[in-house]
């Protein structure tokens, strides 16, 4: 009797359930809108805070600063309607747009530029970008606390006028204007909201194309909306954005397959089963992957035939389409491709830099520079470590790298695989012999990467010099800093002795592939700053 | 009684104050810095910031401050999510690994225990038989594995349910069996083999003899003696839970406090981590004295307090 009533009870529930989750299920989609996945959360909507991509894609698409980068990197303006530059490059006067509005009612002024770029660059908020306002009037001395922020080089003349002043000719300033930490910020808004400003999307203000619903901290789903206020509503044709926070990669594919979700960025494995497919999309990052080695622990790299010989070894084609496998392409300089062109022939500066031997494949030759090398140290043997991370991507490319390296003669290599927090602390305090480092650019200029080889940079980790080198960024950053050809002239002869000397040993450029659905159109992609600008996406 | 509370109670803060204790140094033995930006910064950037949270302090003036603070209730702010407080994001995220553990327990409890006390009736049958193997596959498959098979063929071909996300009862189905697997086979497994010791003991015997009927022998008398040392898995069963749903939140898009706490170490993110471990151990700890006081509770033969109370 009682197993009877039992199982009844058991026939109800499993029924009900079914009904239940049919009920579930039946998602109408709504014309206009798109499913996209994020593999992250939001970590904040507070332009003086935000570090990661997804919190800066979303300000990118919801806020609104003096101009939107277009495609191949194009100044379009937005909230600026004219732009006077003076005082040879140290003097920006901007005219800002007359009617743009906040979603809390108030109009965005001069002012609000301001007050969020003081914002920024006081300590006191520890921005982790606070560094890209280096140039701007005093910010140096403010980060190093030795200025108050609010003498910072920027000033509201009136409502609708913004001038700025800078320590230096900034030649990348207009493109710095279009990443989400010099937009505006609503003082009312931060004030009233203090240090929850941003921390959800009701505790946020919006004045860019769409707007931020259902965020609540640390939740999994949102959505962005059109933004009836936003001053340029009439050129944005998609309605609604509908995000899904999605960390597993299976998982979010499944999703994809059911047709939840509209766009799926792949991960390696995945990539080899779908690379044919007819909604596969490939971008390539503004990251580049390199091997740098250790020239102060390890006298022997200061030998420049000891690394052309380690770098020759190494055969890049290989290397990314057997081992790597997920879309990432060889690297032929520090520079990635597609990240800047030259001002007057539109040439890729990876392209135009053009040092093949940096990135050759040629065992022979590196037996034979190996051999010459060792004998000029007085050596028999070398004998040292590669550090990467311990994700399987980098398990994979050191152990490549090492099997590449050992079938040179009396060159031993042993392998540490950490965290990526690890690698990075071990990396800047000079404790590893060769290391991969990956660097991505911060804005679509070569000097985001050149930069950092300059002697004394502090993430300089191999601590390479050259005097001409240095000269050269010198020279790109003030002598010719107003002259685009000089200066693009400049940064190629740079990269140029920086890849002959084999400084760094180039690998490969990340590339991210995605799946996406073919009547989404008109995403505007950049692969340094803000990557996806969905201000012009039609769905169809 | 109140005497033994009173101490277990008292070991149990000992317990969680040493946890804490050892948990923040061991963590601040990590090397890397909580900022996102880490690669980006250097090393005079870093000092900047760190004055800010006052994490260029020495380590023991951090660690008093910690304490302090976690004693006061306030555990300070996330790195990863700028500005929100850790009490928010625990609060916010626990309710749902409550629901889905909470639903995976009692599931996998009752299953298993019908299971279980089904096939120690038939003993030696297919019935045992067929029960012992699924019993088998739901210890040795892991949670995972199961998750994804259950979200391939449930979600994806037959899309019986949703393949991932939350909302709504339906999507807490797939995570709530997936969960389940494992105390399911445990019980079952628990609950055969002392039910054949019971359905084998002298009262049984003379429970037949004056000729009750089967199903009352075993539902008066085998099952429910049976039951008894089945308390004593039920701790373990449920600490299995709350890590095995780390995995599970991931596969399935849940968001709970699993999948936060493994990132929260990935990135350094002090505040959380140590939210988090206190949180679990303070389960953990809850949990076994439960377990004890109930199991003092329903077996008199157990005896909580020692002689001469």
């Amino acid at each position: 009797m009682k197993f009877k009533t039992v199982g009844k009870l058991g026939a109800v529930a499993l029924a009900s359930t079914f009904i239940l989750a049919a009920c579930g299920s039946n998602n109408s989609a709504k014309k206009n809108s798109v499913n996209f996945r994020e593999s992250a959360e939001i970590a904040t909507m507070d332009q003086s805070k935000v570090t990661d991509v997804v919190g800066l894609t979303q300000l990118g698409n919801t806020e609104e600063g003096l101009y939107r980068i277009g495609k191949d990197n194009k100044i379009e303006n937005a909230l600026a309607t004219d732009t006077k530059v003076s005082d040879g490059g140290k003097e920006y006067t901007f005219n800002i747009r007359k009617g743009a509005k906040w979603s809390n009612g108030e109009t965005v002024t001069a002012k609000d530029f301001v007050f969020g770029w003081q914002r920024t660059v006081n300590p006191k908020t520890a921005s982790q970008y606070a560094y890209l306002f280096s140039g701007i009037k005093n910010a140096d001395k403010i980060a190093a606390n030795k200025a108050n922020y609010k003498t910072l080089g920027v000033k509201a003349d009136g409502d609708n006028k913004l001038v700025v002043t800078l320590d230096r000719p900034v030649p990348y300033f207009k493109l710095l204007m279009g990443f989400p930490i010099f937009f505006p910020q609503n003082e009312k808004a931060v004030d009233k909201y203090g240090s929850s400003y941003g921390t959800t999307s009701a505790k946020t203000v919006y004045n860019g194309p769409f707007k931020q619903e259902g965020w609540k901290g640390s939740n999994l789903s949102w959505k962005l909306v059109k933004n009836p206020d936003f001053w340029n509503k009439s050129s944005v044709k998609t309605d609604t954005i509908n995000y899904q926070v999605v960390k597993d990669a299976g998982t979010a594919l499944n999703m994809y397959n059911s047709k939840k979700l509209d766009q799926n960025t792949l991960t390696g494995d995945q990539v080899k089963q779908y690379k044919n497919d007819k909604n596969f999309v490939k971008y390539l990052n503004s990251s580049t992957f390199y091997l740098e080695f250790n020239e102060k622990k390890d006298k022997y790299f200061k030998n420049q035939k000891i690394r052309q010989a380690l770098s020759l070894a190494i055969n890049r084609d290989q290397f990314t389409k057997k081992v790597l496998a997920d879309g990432s392409e060889p690297a032929t300089g520090l520079t990635s491709a597609g990240l800047a062109k030259d001002p007057k022939t539109g040439t890729d500066f990876a392209k135009e830099v053009n040092v093949p031997e940096a990135s050759k494949y040629d065992l022979a030759q590196a037996k034979k520079l190996m051999a010459e090398g060792l004998k000029e140290e007085g050596m028999k043997s070398l004998n040292f470590q590669l550090m990467s991370d311990d994700t399987t991507g980098a398990k994979q490319s050191t152990e490549y790298i090492q099997s590449a390296w050992e079938k040179i003669p009396n060159v031993k290599v042993s392998l540490s695989n950490i965290p990526f927090k690890n690698r990075l602390a071990n990396s800047q305090n000079g404790k590893f012999d060769a290391v991969i480092t990956a660097w991505g650019a911060d804005f679509s200029d070569p000097i985001s990467f050149l930069q950092l080889f300059t002697t004394g940079n502090s993430l300089n980790n191999g601590k390479w010099k050259s005097a001409e080198f240095d000269q050269l960024i010198k020279d790109a950053g003030d002598k010719d800093a107003n002259n685009p050809e000089k200066r693009w002239n400049d940064m190629l002869k740079a990269e140029r002795i920086l890849l002959k000397e084999q400084a760094i040993s180039p690998l490969y450029q990340q590339a991210q592939s995605m799946l996406r659905n073919q009547n989404i159109k008109g995403i505007v992609y950049n692969s340094a700053g803000l990557n996806f600008d969905y201000s012009h996406m039609t769905v169809k | 009684m109140v005497k033994y509370l009173a101490r277990r109670i008292f070991y149990l803060i000992l317990t969680m104050f040493l946890i804490a204790s050892v948990t923040f140094f061991l963590m601040k033995l990590m090397p890397g810095t909580p900022l996102n930006n880490q690669a980006k910064l250097t090393a005079s950037q870093i000092h900047t910031i760190y004055q800010q949270y006052g994490l260029d302090k020495p380590l023991w003036q951090q660690y008093v401050t910690y304490i302090v603070n976690a004693v006061q209730g306030n555990f300070g702010t996330s790195f990863q999510f700028s500005n929100q407080a850790v009490s928010y994001l625990i609060g916010s995220r626990i309710g749902p690994s409550a629901i889905i553990g909470a639903q995976g327990m009692i599931l996998g409890v009752i299953l298993g225990i019908c299971t279980g006390s089904l096939s120690a009736i038939r003993k030696n049958t297919w019935v045992d038989g067929t029960a012992n193997i699924i019993s088998i596959l739901g210890l040795s498959i892991p949670s995972f594995v199961f998750a994804i098979l259950l979200q391939y063929y449930f979600g994806l071909k037959l899309q019986l349910f949703p393949v991932a996300g939350w909302g709504g009862f339906a999507s807490t189905i797939l995570p709530t069996i997936a969960l389940a697997a494992s105390p399911f086979a445990t019980t079952s497994r628990f609950v055969r083999t002392e039910m054949v010791d019971v359905m084998g003991s002298d009262y049984i015997e003379l429970a037949r003899a004056k000729g009750l009927s089967r199903f009352g022998i075993v539902f008066h008398h085998a099952l429910r003696n049976s039951l008894i040392p089945l308390v004593t898995v039920i701790g373990p069963l449920a600490v299995g839970i709350m890590t095995g749903s780390m995995v599970v939140e991931n596969i399935f898009s849940i968001p709970g406090i699993g999948e936060q706490f493994v990132k929260s170490i990935l990135v350094n993110d002090y505040p959380t981590i140590m939210g988090v471990t206190l949180l679990y151990s303070g389960l953990l700890c809850l949990v076994l004295l439960i377990t004890d006081i109930v199991y003092g509770i329903i077996d008199p033969r157990i005896r909580l307090s020692g002689k001469g109370e």
